[in-house]
């Protein structure tokens, strides 16, 4: 079915610089990385085909520079987010204790309209790194933290090594279509169907 | 300045900014604002059917604030696609532009897309936003495709307008339907009838030279006047694009979504590798548009050339205190000659009509009109009378005859 329009679901990543945001979007989407570190410049995005039940949905998944906070870029980078994904870097504490900074971060600029039940993935990346030696961020304590934001689904991976990145943001995807799906019910096109009767002139682009 | 219906308060603000330019270029008129910095390659947005260069002020406004050049123009009167390719390369020769990035809605995106085909290496950047490969399905859907060019301007606004989606709106989707609008509004028949011309004039992009890498698709996802069988034909052809889809936003999300598609075509402009100014945007309120120095001697022979067309037009950018409408000077200007020789034309036509002898018609600046126009009637009462009767006469005598017949 070529002409039906497919689902848009927006996903946003958010956290420290260096936690490896624009590697594991790299690995998921183009099933690369690369050890050059590149300082993401305000943010960017890719889109990805997923399909899921049947269904066809283009993952649009945007990446931001941690450094800045990206006032410049205002609202309009997170309007009509579907899911937010938190990262941090298992072996930086900093990192994590800021989880909590970004997701308030995202919660003020986006503003769901039902802030308590937006779904949130949190990934702790870099488990490759010294063979966890110099984890300083154990399991349990993320694990803790997400239970205490309302269940807060968690993943460990290696955007290096290509561990766990598909299964998280198959979470991803899922998470975001269903917030998707409910947002859908709301828009204007799909209650219009009383104004059938209408002309509409399909000849004419504007 | 036909009025625009209830002007958004930034619009009002970018008409006291950014002027307004209107040049003859060839047989063709162009109806422009070129604003940014000039020494970087500039963004030119292509505007649809429905919409004209003012359509993009927000685009304008935001983007020239960060340092890039936004050039936005109306499609001039032209009636097919050749046309509209010479067109447009005499317009870029003309205001001195070479490397160009389009960016390109609906019919703008058609029509950015031909002349990346023609004119490969003018074009760096292609931005397509709800736009299609080929006309055949718009010629088949409009019959009357033939006689376009004699049908009368309403009907032709009432044909653009049924194409925008009627019925509810979020209040930002309404309001950019509302501007688009009170834009319609300002077109004349010529204008509508040659868009609706160049979208019925059977023709289709040919493969292009720019690589996909180089292309950002921006489509809205929720509707747009396109069909979207149009829209997935023109993504499989260029599959390696960058999809920057919006969710929401309409037919005119330059206008309902402004910093999402801002945000996109930075995001493009950069990818394409396009330096923004910023250090130059504080030249633009000096009135000097942010000029390069070494393009000065340039722009000032091509300014002098169309002094006259442009007006006043060119001195009134960002100077606070200006006019509000720029492009009112410019035409006031060419108002005032015609004025001038309507006058004396009301007087040769009130004066031949009378048909007086050529020495009284050079008299008639001596003689106040109110006189001569006195003199005249009596002149033509008198004529009138006697022709009156003496018609009286005759048929008085016709009929006496016909009664002698009978």
């Amino acid at each position: 079915m070529p002409s039906r329009r497919r689902t848009l679901l927006k996903v946003i990543i958010l956290g420290d610089s260096g936690v490896g945001k624009t590697s594991l979007m790299n690995q998921y989407v183009n099933k690369k990385f690369s050890n050059q570190y590149k300082a993401t410049i305000g943010a960017d995005f890719l889109t990805k085909e997923v399909q899921f039940e049947d269904r066809l949905f283009t993952l649009q998944i945007w990446d931001t520079a941690g450094q800045e906070r990206f006032q410049s870029l205002g609202v309009a980078f997170y309007r009509g987010a579907d899911c937010c994904v938190l990262v941090y870097d298992v072996n930086s504490m900093k990192s994590f204790d800021n989880l909590n900074n970004w997701r308030e971060e995202f919660l003020i600029q986006a503003s769901p309209s039902d802030p308590e039940n937006f779904p949130f993935v949190v990934i702790g990346n870099k488990i490759d790194i010294d063979g966890g030696n110099s984890r300083v961020v154990s399991e349990k304590k993320a694990r803790a933290w997400c239970a205490s934001k309302g269940n807060i689904p968690y993943f460990e991976t290696s955007a290096k090594e290509g561990i766990n990145v598909e299964e998280a943001f198959q979470c991803i995807a899922k998470n975001a279509l269903k917030s998707g799906e409910e947002e859908e019910l709301y828009l204007p096109d799909t209650i219009d169907v009383g104004n059938s009767s209408q002309p509409r002139a399909t000849g004419c682009e504007c | 300045m036909k009025s625009v219906f209830s002007a958004p308060g930034d619009y009002v603000h970018f008409k006291s900014q950014v002027p307004l330019h209107k040049i003859p270029i060839g047989t063709k008129q162009w109806r422009y604002y070129d604003f940014g910095p000039k020494a970087v390659p500039p963004l030119i947005c292509l505007p649809g059917t429905a919409g004209t260069a003012d359509v993009y002020y927000k685009q304008i406004m935001s983007l020239s604030m960060k340092g890039y050049r936004v050039i936005s123009v109306d499609i001039p009167r032209v009636w097919n696609n050749t046309e509209w390719i010479q067109a447009f390369e005499k317009f870029l020769d003309a205001i001195d532009v070479h490397h160009i990035h389009l960016y390109g809605t609906s019919l703008g995106g058609f029509l950015a897309q031909l002349f990346a085909q023609h004119r490969p290496r003018r074009v760096r950047s292609l931005v397509l936003s709800n736009t299609f490969l080929e006309t055949r399905s718009f010629s088949a859907a409009i019959p009357w495709a033939p006689i376009v060019s004699w049908t009368p301007s309403f009907l032709l606004k009432r044909y653009v307008l049924t194409g925008i989606r009627d019925g509810h709106h979020e209040p930002f989707i309404a309001d950019s339907v509302d501007f688009v609008v009170s834009q319609v509004e300002t077109l004349s028949r010529e204008d509508l009838a040659s868009r609706l011309s160049l979208t019925t004039d059977d023709a289709s992009v040919g493969p292009l030279l720019l690589s996909d890498s180089f292309m950002t698709i921006m489509d809205t996802n929720d509707y747009c006047a396109i069909p979207q069988q149009l829209k997935d034909q023109l993504g499989e052809r260029y599959p390696e694009a960058r999809r920057a889809y919006l969710k929401t936003g309409g037919d005119f999300p330059f206008l309902s979504r402004p910093d999402e598609v801002n945000l996109h075509l930075q995001l493009h402009l950069r990818r394409v590798g396009v330096e923004a100014r910023p250090d130059l945007v504080h030249n633009i309120p000096k009135g000097d548009l942010g000029g390069s120095p070494s393009k000065e001697s340039n722009e000032d022979d091509f300014d002098k050339s169309h002094e006259d067309d442009r007006g006043g037009s060119e001195n009134s950018p960002a100077k606070y205190e200006i006019n509000p409408t720029p492009e009112s000077s410019g035409s006031s200007n060419l108002d005032k000659q015609p004025l001038d020789s309507s006058e004396c034309c009301h007087l040769d036509h009130e004066l031949a009509l009378y048909a007086l002898p050529g020495g009284f018609t050079r008299r008639k600046n001596i003689v106040p009109p109110g006189t001569s126009v006195h003199f005249v009637w009596e002149y033509i009462a008198i004529f009138h009378l006697l022709h009156h009767i003496s018609s009286l006469y005759i048929i008085q005598n016709y009929s006496s005859e016909f009664r002698q017949v009978v």
